[in-house]
């Protein structure tokens, strides 16, 4: 049959093909394997983070000064990393010997302080007075196991429109429009006054979630008390937080965007908000964003103290089989002179007091901002803030308390419905 | 599949198309639709790639392709910036596809051929047990499979996104459906008068047969197996990735991504995709065409 | 394969043949497990571990980070069917699953057939149908959350054109099941069309000209000759649709604004019951993996159900014997 010799030929070349897949597969393997026998002298420490932390050249420096240490760094996604850093701190293997948690995931990782390297041990705990306070507080556990050291710092800040300010016959000055807003109530008049006379389409601020979350960082105690008891239900502070967003909400000053969405992206380049809760690397995303907007912002101080957003910890897993190494790795890349030479590459603030107050960053401007001195703005930001007592399910309640605010926003359930179930989820939670 | 009688043709004579139903232009516009449809979110994801990053969120939207794109490849390729091994990552995904693609295609078609043409106890209730095991929900076993790469020593290693794969329920479905239908009795028979143990008949008749639905099977196989995006995720690290981490890791900017960056990273990673899309396709639609064995 | 044995002596080619014999009927007898093997080992390896383990878990209260867990029976099974979010990703993956399958399928069934005809450029047409599957994960999301954007997404910039105001496709129930809808047919309805085109090229001509005969147009040679041709095409279809439509996990995690955890909107509008799974075992900080475990056996019930139940409606189909 005719097909039958074409089909031999076919397969043939199919045979031909495995063949060479096999051949190519079995030599890469042999390739690793043997590359991974010349490396077992030396310590290959592996660092694992879901951004880039701008410590390229420290681990150049660390190398150098420590031979026999090879340092080997992978970056992964955001959520991706911090699922995995769950599975294989649940399944005992897999994690790297440094791991980088973010804030939004330091209170769950730190309520089992057993699956990490308590850094006490290798004299972290004489670094304290290094760190500001409510930073430090972060990364212990429940018996003051020092769980993660802090590096970055986001800090908080109100970026405004000056263009938009002046339009709505709002001062538009740095110094006024700081002095507009010392308490958040105020802000949220202030806001009154914008929409009064604010060009069509434009809001006040970019999310109620941004504002919320905002004013909650200032609040002591929040949503745990000292015992780590859950009080979200019972504590006035916080529903005065929350009732205050929803009179701004109601009150029209919110654009309703998720942060991070495609809308609230393009929200910047169209101008749909005129302020928005701006930590350090916002920046950045904004200068990404929007960059035909260069010299039309500028950075105010925030309502009541300080605040906080983002911002990382340095952790050493416990299954990590080279714990004293890795743990001199992290006070290494924490160490003042090290988050001070982040803060130049990458403009990360570091999350040191010395440091705050150096020159190097006081002295920062940004010329996109109309340049403000962001550096001193940040600075006295992360100074201010106050220490809160976080608990394991801060990052949950935190989400649920965003989806609450969005409903509201998404006109799909009144202020007290939303309440309602927001309340019921932090029950579940337990 | 109930066979309609039909005459056993010893040679292969191509279909002819059925004149009498010639499409219309109302059709071609239709399919023109359906094309611009199918294509048009591969085309965007170059329109983004190739302009710089604040391309994405703009308003009305970019539709046209921008001069950035030789700029982001470059950079996609300098693993000082990126922190990941593209080159490696897409070397790494090949071996993987292919491999598995091959297993799948062969020992589906062994196990299709065994449940559709040999008789041999408990053949029904197995084949119901192979249809129950696509129930299985994959977000289900992800621990547990994790804890056995752990005990295989596979963690990071290509090992672990291959070996789970090497044969897939889909596959063997597909094959029985195809060769209890496009294998006559007769051929078989024949084939064994002749004296051919059960191999040599699976070899001579029953492969040739499936040649179609087995480049249809390989190439959504290889696609399914290139574009694999969450277990690779899991068990992988960024220095031993697949494409798909490769573009993780290139969305891992900590609070700024680079969607210019992330897109051209994902449209690179379709290039030899397209590639082999090209080539199987033709045989796709060749061997269709040709139809070995049928009636 | 015989040899010429004509040379030998009768007792020794008569003991060959016997041998042969035996071979032949071990191979007819064994051959069949020998090649079904491969799958069911592996399977055994990698599919009955995890569903087993799984099992264990759901009666346990396994958290993944906390080092100790202890058995609680059926209590977690027990809480699930009291848990409202629960039934709501029930009634989400119920819906997107409707709205993303039965149309998805008879589309594939017209293109295929459309595609099944004398065409100019036919490798091209019946080529780029199946491009929704080359393209990647991540520019699907990035691009399908564009297109149905709220204030500034294409969908909603060509309605305004219309006269049509602006969707709110994400925020609510309904809008976002149609947009993930769109997502999952725009995706896979390539695919089926290539099943299906597949099993209708072996369809003999004979039929379709045997009923030109009879005075049929295109129309109803499709639905009298086409359809129940490849009926068994169309069962397997509809399964495989079931079983990764009850799943469906990708398209509406991607659809979720960047870091919202894996709630499926605000409201848990369009949150799966996979993705209720992952919440519950990954996503955030509950990491409860036990309860995890027992959504995904309830999963494994639901689908298994529900396939039976589609099996027995397709086989309604009037079949070629009919």
């Amino acid at each position: 049959m005719g097909s039958k010799v074409s089909g031999r030929r076919q397969r043939r070349r199919i045979v031909a093909a495995a063949l060479v897949v096999a051949t190519v597969a079995g030599t890469g393997y042999a390739a690793t394997t043997a590359a991974g026998k010349e490396q077992a002298q030396q310590v290959t420490l592996t660092v694992s983070l879901f951004g880039d932390f701008g410590y390229h050249d420290l681990y150049k420096q660390y190398e150098e000064s420590h031979p026999g240490v090879t340092i080997k760094e992978s970056i992964q996604d955001y959520a991706v990393h911090h699922s995995n850093l769950a599975k294989s701190v649940a399944t005992g293997a897999g994690a790297a010997d440094v791991e980088a948690i973010e804030v939004g995931f330091i209170a769950q990782f730190k309520a089992q302080p057993t699956r990490f390297v308590n850094l006490r041990q290798y004299g972290a705990g004489a670094l304290k007075d290094r760190w500001l306070p409510w930073k430090w507080q972060q990364g212990l556990g429940s018996k003051g196991e020092i769980v993660g050291l802090g590096t970055d710092v986001g800090s908080l800040a109100i970026c405004y429109r000056r263009d938009l300010f002046q339009k709505a016959g709002l001062p538009t000055n740095r110094t006024a429009v700081s002095k507009l807003w010392p308490t958040w109530q105020a802000f949220v008049e202030t806001g009154k006054r914008f929409q009064a006379k604010a060009p069509k389409g434009v809001t006040f601020f970019d999310s109620g979630s941004n504002v919320y979350n905002a004013m909650i960082g200032q609040v002591n105690p929040a949503y745990y008390d000292r015992s780590g008891k859950v009080i979200v239900a019972s504590n006035p502070k916080v529903k005065a937080a929350w009732d205050l967003t929803m009179l701004a909400i109601g009150a029209g000053e919110s654009a309703g965007f998720a942060a991070f969405s495609n809308d609230w992206n393009t929200g910047y380049k169209k101008g749909s908000f005129a302020t928005v809760t701006c930590p350090a690397w916002m920046m950045g995303y904004i200068q990404g964003q929007a960059p035909a907007t260069k010299g039309k912002w500028d950075i105010a101080l925030t309502p009541g103290t300080g605040g906080n957003w983002g911002g990382s910890y340095l952790a050493v897993p416990a299954q990590s089989k080279n714990a004293a190494a890795a743990a001199d790795l992290v006070k290494f890349l924490t160490s003042p002179a090290a988050e001070a030479y982040v803060f130049k590459q990458t403009g990360n603030l570091p999350s040191q007091p010395a440091l705050l107050k150096s020159k190097a960053v006081s002295g920062f401007k940004n010329p996109f901002f109309n340049n403000a001195p962001v550096g001193q703005i940040f600075a006295t930001s992360a100074l201010r803030l106050k220490p809160q007592v976080i608990g394991p399910q801060q990052g949950a309640i935190q989400t649920a308390s965003s989806n609450a605010i969005q409903r509201v926003e998404q006109k799909k359930q009144t202020p007290a419905k939303s309440w309602a179930q927001f309340l019921k989820d932090v029950k579940a939670l337990s | 599949m109930s066979i309609v009688p039909y005459r056993l043709r010893t040679s292969a004579r191509p279909r002819r198309s059925r004149g009498h139903d010639r499409a219309g232009p109302l059709t071609y516009v239709g399919l023109l639709l359906l094309v611009a449809f199918s294509v048009f979110p591969l085309y965007w994801s170059f329109v983004v790639a190739s302009h710089d990053n604040s391309a994405l969120g703009a308003y009305p939207p970019v539709l046209t392709p921008g001069g950035n794109f030789r700029e982001n490849v470059d950079r996609l390729f300098n693993a000082g910036i990126v922190n990941v091994d593209f080159a490696k990552a897409l070397v790494n995904s090949a071996i993987v596809a292919s491999v598995v693609t091959l297993s799948v295609v062969f020992f589906s078609a062994l196990a299709g051929f065994a449940f559709a043409k040999l008789s041999f106890r408990g053949s029904k209730l197995l084949f119901v047990v192979v249809i129950a095991t696509l129930i299985v929900p994959v977000q289900l076993g992800v621990i547990p499979l994790y804890i056995e790469m752990i005990h295989f020593g596979w963690i990071n290693r290509l090992q672990a996104v291959i070996a789970p794969f090497l044969v897939t329920a889909f596959g063997v479905f597909l094959m029985r459906q195809y060769i209890s239908g496009a294998v006559p009795n007769e051929l078989i028979d024949a084939a064994r008068v002749d004296g051919c143990h059960t191999m040599r008949v699976f070899w001579h008749v029953v492969l040739p047969a499936v040649r179609p639905i087995a480049a249809v099977l390989g190439l959504l196989t290889f696609m399914n197996t290139w574009n694999d995006f969450f277990w690779p995720l899991i068990v992988l690290t960024p220095h031993n990735p697949t494409v798909q981490v490769a573009v993780s890791t290139l969305a891992g900017s900590a609070y700024v991504p680079d969607y210019a960056l992330i897109l051209s990273g994902t449209f690179v990673s379709i290039l030899p995709l397209l590639a082999v899309f090209l080539v199987l396709g033709k045989q796709i639609v060749g061997g269709i065409m040709k139809g070995a064995v049928k009636g | 394969m015989s040899d010429g044995a004509a040379a030998a002596p009768t007792h020794v080619a008569r003991r060959r043949s016997a041998t042969r014999r035996r071979l032949r009927r071990l191979d007819t007898k064994l051959s069949p497990y020998l090649y079904i093997a491969p799958f069911f080992v592996l399977f055994g390896i990698f599919g009955i571990f995890p569903l087993l383990y799984t099992a264990w878990v759901s009666l346990t209260d396994r958290n993944l980070l906390a080092p100790t867990s202890s058995f609680i029976g059926l209590q977690n099974y027990s809480e699930l069917l009291r848990d409202e979010y629960f039934w709501n990703a029930v009634v989400n993956t119920l819906g997107i699953w409707v709205l993303s399958t039965v149309p998805q399928l008879v589309l594939a069934l017209v293109i295929a057939h459309v595609l099944n005809r004398s065409l100019r450029v036919r490798t091209f047409f019946r080529m780029s149908v199946l491009l929704p599957q080359v393209t990647s994960l991540v520019a699907v999301a990035l691009i399908f959350t564009q297109l149905f954007g709220y204030r500034y997404g294409l969908v909603n910039y060509l309605l305004n054109q219309v006269g049509i105001e602006n969707v709110n496709w994400e925020a609510g129930r309904l809008s976002s099941w149609i947009a993930l809808s769109t997502m999952v047919t725009w995706r896979w309805v390539g695919y089926n069309a290539l099943l299906y085109l597949a099993a209708m090229q072996s369809i003999p001509d004979e039929l379709y000209e045997a009923s030109a005969v009879d005075g049929a147009r295109s129309w109803r040679q499709f639905i009298h000759v086409t359809v129940p041709m490849i009926r068994p095409t169309i069962i397997f279809t509809v399964i495989i649709s079931t079983i990764g439509g009850l799943q469906l996990f990708t398209e509406p995690f991607l659809f979720q604004p960047v870091k919202s955890g894996s709630t499926g909107g605000s409201g848990r509008q369009y949150q799966t019951v996979s993705m209720y799974l992952y919440e519950k075992a990954f996503g955030g900080t509950q990491f409860d993996f036990g309860y995890a475990a027992a959504i995904a056996w309830c999963l494994f019930l639901l689908i298994a159900v529900i396939s039976f139940v589609n099996y027995l409606l397709v086989r309604t189909i009037r079949s070629a014997d009919a």
